[in-house]
C-alpha cells in the first residue's frame, strides 16, 4: 500500500499484573494506521480497548506491563519504535505532540482549580521551555475552540463554568492543540445526548479534514457510530483483535462469527437489545486471567469446529485490505 | 474579580455563617440545659441546698451563694432563666466564679487564653503543613521505601496521644537528659513581660508541649493527604494532562493543589479535637493555658468558670471554623465563582 | 462468598501484623486477669517499686501492682470501645439509613441535625458533659462519647445509600458491563458492609482515645481502673518528673498498640477492597 504509515502495533501483549497471575487486556495485537484514516475499533466492555489505547502510545502504568511486540511511530522524518523509549522522552516529545487521547470520561478530565487558559500554558511551557511565543498558542487555543463551536473567551474560564458537552469539545480542542499526528478518542461520545454526540462527531471530522491531525482512532461500543465516522472497523475480542476490515466491507459481510453478532444487534430493530449493545450474543465474555484455549470465542460460537478449541486462528489476510483471525476462513 | 463574582461567594460566607451561628445557638443551650437536666447532679444539689437554706434563715447564705443564686436563677421558670442567661452571655457577661470569688469568670480565665492560643495554633499548623507535606510526597512515590515508611510510621505515629507523647518528651528529654525545662510556661520568679529574658525562657519552655502536638497530629495529616493524592493521580484530569504530555512535577503541582482544598475543610473539623488534645497536654506540662485552668475549675467544681470555658472555647473554635470557610472559600474558585458548594 | 472476599486480606502484611497485635492484646485483656489474678485496686506492697521478679511492672504510689493494673485496665479500656462502637454505628446507621430512605424534609432536617453534631466539638462537649456526672460507670462514660461520635458515619452510609437509590451505581455499574439490578445490589451490600466494619474499628479507638482523655483530666470512670485511669494517677503524683517510667509507659503503650494496631487493619482493608487502592 503506498498511503504514509502513521502507527503500526507488531504482536504487542500487554498484561495487568495482578497478584500472582497476569490479566491479558492486550495479547498479540497487530495492526497498522494509516494517513487520512479514521479507525473504529469496537469491543465489548473489558475487551481491552482502553488498555490498547494506552498501549498504542506507551503510556504504561503500574499495574500494566509490556510484555512483548512493537509500537512504531511515524514522527514525520522517521520512525520511531516507542516501545524503546523512556518515559520521559515519550512525554517530552511524542505525547501531546505527535499523539494525544481524548479520555473515555472527557467530563472530568480538564483541571478543575484551573482556567483553561492557564492549563494551556503551563502545557505549552512543559513542551517547550519558552522556545514558542505563549501568545502565539494562546491565540491558536481561541482558533481551536471557536473550531468545535466554543466561544474562543471560554479559554478564560474555569471547567466547571461548561456544560458536559461543551467540557467534551474543550478537550478535543486541547487534545489537538499541538496539532498530533493520531488522535485517540476513547468512547468520546457515550456520556453525550444525542444532539452533542453529533456535534462531537462532526468536530472531530472537520479536524481530519484540515488535516490538523492525521489519523484518528475512535474507540466505542456503538456501531452506529462507527458505520457514521470510521473508515475501518477493528473488532476486538477478549484482548485480541478477531476482524479488521473497512467499514462497508464489514457491515455488508461480517466475516468473523463475532463480528457477524455484533452487527446483527444494530440491526435488529428493537431498541431494547440495541441499548444493551451486544450482550445478547449467548455466554459470557472469558475471563482475561484465564482465558479459553484455542480461539478465545469458541465457547460462545455457534460454527465452532473441533481446531477452534486446541490451536489460536492467527490473524490472516483474506482480501486484499481485510483481515480475520478465524479458521473458518483459513485452513 | 468584578462585581458580579462577588455575589456566590458573600453567599457562600452568609450561608457558613448562619450556620455557625446556629449551630452556636445549640452548643450554648446544651451548656444551659446540661446542669438543669442532669439528674442527680451536684451542682442542682448545691444550688437547692443554698435555696433551702436562704428561705429558713437568709443571713446563713454568703455572698457567694447569693451570686450562685441569683445567675443560676434558681426558683425562677426554666424559660426565664434562659432567656437572663442568653442575655447574659449576650452581654459579655459569663458569671462570677466560685473559686475566685468575686472574681468574674471572663477576668479569671483572660490570662490563661493567649497561651492555649500561642500553643496550639502554630503547633497546628506546623504539624498541617509538614504532615500534608509527607502525605502529597509518599502519595506521589506510592509503593517505594519512601512511602512505606511515611505510610507505617504515620499509622502509628497518629495513634499516639498528645498527652503521652507529652509525658515521653518530658521524660526523655528533661528528666534523663536534662535539655529542656520539666514544666510551666517560662521559669518560675520570671514576671510576664516583654523583656529578653522572659521571651527566651518563654521560647525554652515552648519547645516540649509544641513538638508533641506536633508530632503527633502530623500522622494524621500524612495518612490523609497521601489517600487524596492516590486518588487524584489517577482522576480523570490527571490522566488527560499526562496523556498531552505534562511533566510529571506540573501535574504533581496541580495535583497537591487539589488536594489542599479539601485539607483546609478538614482542618477546621479537626479544630475540636486538637484543642481538647491540647487542653490535656497543657495539664500534663503544666502549661499556664487554658486546660491548665479548666482542670482546677473541674477539681473544685466551680462550675460557673466550667461553662464559662466552654461557652468561650466554642466560640474561638467557630470563630476559626468562620475563618478556614473564608479561606476555603477564597482559594477554590468552585464556591468563588458560585457552583460545586455541595458537602 | 464471604470465604473468598476474605482471602486477600490474609496476604496483606499489613493486615496480619495488625491483627496479630489486636488479638494478643485482646487475649491479654480475657485472660491476663485470670492468669495474673491480683487485685488491681488494692494496695499490696511498698510504694513505688520498680519492675522486679515479683511486680513485673512495679507498683505505684500506694504499693498498687501496675501489672494487675494494666491487664485489667486494657479489659475496660477494650470494653469501653466496643460499647462506643456499638452505640455509635447504631446511631449513625439508623440516621443514616432513615435519612436516605425517607428523603425530603425527614432527610433535611436529619442531616441538619447531623451537621450540627458534627460541628460541635465533641471531647469538649464530653467533658461538659461528664463533670456534671458525680457517679460515672464504664457504661456511662461509653454512653457519652457514643451519642456525641456518630455524625461522620450516618452522612457515609446516607451517601453510600443514595448512590443507590438514585440508580448512579447501577447506571455505572452498567456501563461496566453488568446487566443487572442484583448485580449492583450484590456489590453496593458488601460495599456498604465493609465500610460499616471499618467505621466499626474506628469507632472503638476513638472511645479507647476518648476514655482516657476524659481520665487525664479527672472524668473518667469513677469506678474500676482503664488505661486512662492508670495515666490519670501517673500524673497527678508526678510519676514522670520523679521518673517512674514503669508507671506511665506500659498503659500508654498498650493504648497506641491497640488504636495503632486497629488503624492498620482498616488501612489494610481499605488496600484489599477498595478498587483504587489496590496493588498490583
Ligand atoms: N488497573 C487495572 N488493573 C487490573 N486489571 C485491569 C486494570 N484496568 C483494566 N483491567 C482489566 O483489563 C481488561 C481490559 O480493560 P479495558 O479497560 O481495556 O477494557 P475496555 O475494553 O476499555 O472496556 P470498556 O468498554 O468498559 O471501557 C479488563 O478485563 C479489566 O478488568
Ligand atoms: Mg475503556
Amino acid at each position: 500500500m503506498k498511503d504514509t504509515l502513521i502507527l503500526s502495533l507488531e504482536n504487542v501483549r500487554s498484561y495487568y499484573a495482578k497478584g500472582n497471575y497476569y490479566v491479558k487486556a492486550v495479547d498479540g495485537v497487530s495492526f497498522n494506521i494509516f494517513k487520512g484514516e479514521v479507525v473504529g475499533i469496537v469491543g465489548e466492555s473489558g475487551s481491552g480497548k482502553s488498555t490498547l489505547s494506552n498501549v498504542m502510545i506507551m503510556n504504561i502504568k503500574k499495574p500494566l506491563n509490556f510484555i512483548e511486540g512493537k509500537v512504531i511511530l511515524n514522527v514525520g522524518a522517521n520512525f520511531l519504535e516507542l516501545n524503546t523509549l523512556p518515559r520521559q522522552e515519550l512525554q517530552k516529545i511524542i505525547w501531546g505532540r505527535e499523539t494525544s487521547i481524548v479520555p473515555q470520561s472527557a467530563m472530568n478530565a480538564l483541571m478543575p482549580t484551573k482556567k483553561i487558559r492557564d492549563f494551556i500554558s503551563d502545557l505549552v511551557k512543559d513542551h517547550f521551555e519558552r522556545a514558542l511565543n505563549e501568545e502565539e498558542i494562546i491565540e491558536r487555543a481561541k482558533q481551536r475552540f471557536t473550531d468545535v463551536g466554543l466561544s474562543p473567551n471560554d479559554i478564560y474560564r474555569y471547567p466547571f463554568e461548561l456544560s458536559g458537552g461543551m467540557r467534551q469539545r474543550a478537550v478535543i480542542a486541547m487534545a489537538t492543540l499541538l496539532n498530533p499526528r493520531l488522535l485517540i478518542c476513547d468512547e468520546p461520545t457515550s456520556a453525550l445526548d444525542v444532539a452533542n454526540q453529533k456535534l462531537v462527531l462532526k468536530t472531530l471530522e472537520q479536524l481530519r479534514k484540515r488535516e490538523i491531525v492525521e489519523s484518528i482512532v475512535f474507540i466505542t461500543h456503538d456501531i452506529a457510530t462507527v458505520r457514521q465516522i470510521a473508515t475501518r472497523m477493528v473488532v476486538m475480542y477478549a484482548g485480541k483483535i478477531v476482524e479488521n476490515s473497512p467499514v462497508e466491507d464489514i457491515i455488508k459481510d461480517p466475516l468473523h462469527p463475532y463480528s457477524r453478532g455484533l452487527l446483527l444487534s444494530v440491526v435488529t430493530p428493537e431498541p431494547e437489545i440495541k441499548k444493551r449493545g451486544i450482550s445478547f450474543i449467548p455466554g459470557t465474555p472469558p475471563d482475561l486471567a484465564n482465558p479459553p484455549i484455542g480461539c478465545r470465542f469458541h465457547p460462545r460460537c455457534p460454527y465452532k469446529m473441533d481446531i477452534c478449541e486446541k490451536e489460536e486462528p492467527p490473524l490472516k489476510k483474506v482480501d486484499t485490505n481485510r483481515e480475520v483471525a478465524c479458521f473458518l476462513f483459513n485452513k | 474579580m468584578p462585581k458580579t463574582a462577588l455575589k456566590p461567594f458573600l453567599k457562600y460566607v452568609g450561608r457558613r455563617f448562619f450556620f455557625l451561628i446556629l449551630t452556636y445557638f445549640v452548643a450554648i443551650t446544651i451548656i444551659f440545659i446540661l446542669p438543669r437536666a442532669i439528674p442527680g447532679n451536684p451542682l442542682s444539689q448545691l444550688l437547692s441546698r443554698i435555696a433551702v437554706q436562704g428561705a429558713a434563715n437568709p443571713e446563713t447564705i454568703s455572698n457567694v451563694q447569693k451570686s450562685l443564686m441569683e445567675e443560676f436563677g434558681v426558683g425562677k421558670p426554666i424559660i426565664v432563666q434562659y432567656l437572663s442567661f442568653l442575655g447574659r452571655l449576650f452581654r459579655g457577661d459569663l458569671g462570677t466564679s466560685i473559686n475566685f470569688y468575686p472574681k468574674k469568670c471572663l477576668d479569671v480565665l483572660a490570662p490563661f487564653i493567649p497561651w492555649t492560643l500561642f500553643l496550639l495554633i502554630p503547633a497546628t499548623l506546623t504539624a498541617w503543613i509538614i504532615g500534608n507535606t509527607l502525605g502529597a510526597v509518599a502519595g506521589n512515590k506510592r509503593g517505594t521505601w519512601m512511602d512505606n515508611l511515611v505510610l507505617n510510621t504515620s499509622l502509628v505515629i497518629s495513634q499516639i496521644p498528645y498527652y503521652w507523647l507529652g509525658m515521653l518528651l518530658i521524660y526523655t528529654f528533661s528528666v534523663k537528659l536534662g535539655i529542656f525545662p520539666t514544666q510551666g510556661g517560662y521559669a518560675q520568679g520570671l514576671l510576664p513581660s516583654f523583656s529578653f529574658k522572659f521571651i527566651t525562657s518563654v521560647l525554652y519552655h515552648y519547645v516540649l508541649p509544641f513538638l508533641s502536638i506536633v508530632i503527633a497530629a502530623i500522622g494524621g495529616w500524612a495518612i490523609g493527604t497521601r489517600l487524596l493524592v492516590i486518588y487524584e493521580l489517577d482522576a480523570d484530569y490527571t490522566i488527560f494532562a499526562v496523556n498531552l504530555g505534562m511533566r510529571d512535577r506540573t501535574v504533581f503541582k496541580y495535583v497537591f493543589r487539589n488536594i489542599l482544598l479539601p485539607q483546609i475543610t478538614g482542618l477546621a473539623l479537626n479544630l475540636g479535637s486538637a484543642l481538647g488534645g491540647a487542653l490535656i497536654t497543657e495539664l500534663i506540662f503544666n502549661y499556664p493555658g487554658t486546660g491548665y485552668i479548666l482542670f482546677r475549675a473541674l477539681s473544685t467544681l466551680d462550675y460557673p468558670l466550667i461553662q464559662a470555658i466552654f461557652v468561650i472555647l466554642i466560640v474561638a473554635i467557630y470563630f476559626a471554623n468562620f475563618i478556614v470557610d473564608f479561606v476555603y472559600a477564597i482559594v477554590d474558585p468552585r464556591i468563588r465563582l458560585g457552583q460545586g458548594e455541595g458537602s | 462468598m464471604w470465604k473468598a472476599m476474605i482471602r486477600p486480606l490474609f496476604k496483606s502484611p499489613k493486615f496480619i501484623v495488625g491483627m496479630t497485635i489486636f488479638l494478643l492484646i485482646v487475649l491479654m485483656a480475657i485472660f491476663g486477669p485470670i492468669l495474673y489474678p491480683k487485685d488491681p485496686t488494692s494496695f499490696a506492697g511498698m510504694p513505688e517499686q520498680p519492675p522486679s521478679k515479683e511486680y513485673p511492672l512495679g507498683t505505684d504510689t500506694y504499693g498498687g501492682d501496675l501489672l494487675a493494673k494494666v491487664l485489667n485496665g486494657t479489659r475496660s479500656s477494650l470494653y469501653v470501645g466496643f460499647l462506643v462502637a456499638i452505640i455509635s454505628m447504631s446511631i449513625g446507621l439508623l440516621v443514616g439509613i432513615f435519612s436516605a430512605m425517607k428523603g425530603g424534609i425527614v432527610d433535611e432536617l436529619l442531616m441538619s441535625f447531623t451537621n450540627i453534631v458534627l460541628t460541635i466539638p465533641s471531647i469538649l462537649l464530653a467533658i461538659l458533659i461528664a463533670s456534671y456526672l458525680r457517679i460515672r460507670s464504664l457504661e456511662v462514660i461509653a454512653v457519652i462519647l457514643g451519642i456525641l461520635s456518630w455524625p461522620w458515619f450516618a452522612r457515609a452510609i446516607r451517601a453510600q445509600l443514595m448512590s443507590l437509590i438514585n440508580r448512579e451505581y447501577v447506571y455505572l455499574s452498567r456501563l461496566a458491563g453488568y446487566g443487572d439490578f442484583r448485580l449492583a445490589i450484590e456489590d453496593l451490600i458488601p460495599a456498604i458492609a465493609t465500610y460499616t466494619f471499618m467505621a466499626f474499628i474506628l469507632f472503638i479507638n476513638g472511645g479507647i482515645l476518648g476514655e482516657a482523655g476524659l481520665s487525664l483530666i479527672g472524668l473518667g470512670p469513677t469506678k474500676g481502673v482503664t488505661l486512662g485511669v492508670v495515666l490519670q494517677w501517673a500524673v497527678l503524683m508526678e510519676a514522670v518528673r520523679r521518673g517512674l517510667w514503669w508507671w506511665f509507659i506500659p498503659p500508654g503503650l498498650v493504648i497506641v498498640l491497640l488504636t495503632s494496631s486497629l488503624l492498620i487493619i482498616t488501612t489494610a482493608m481499605d488496600e484489599v477492597f477498595n478498587p483504587k487502592l489496590r496493588e498490583r
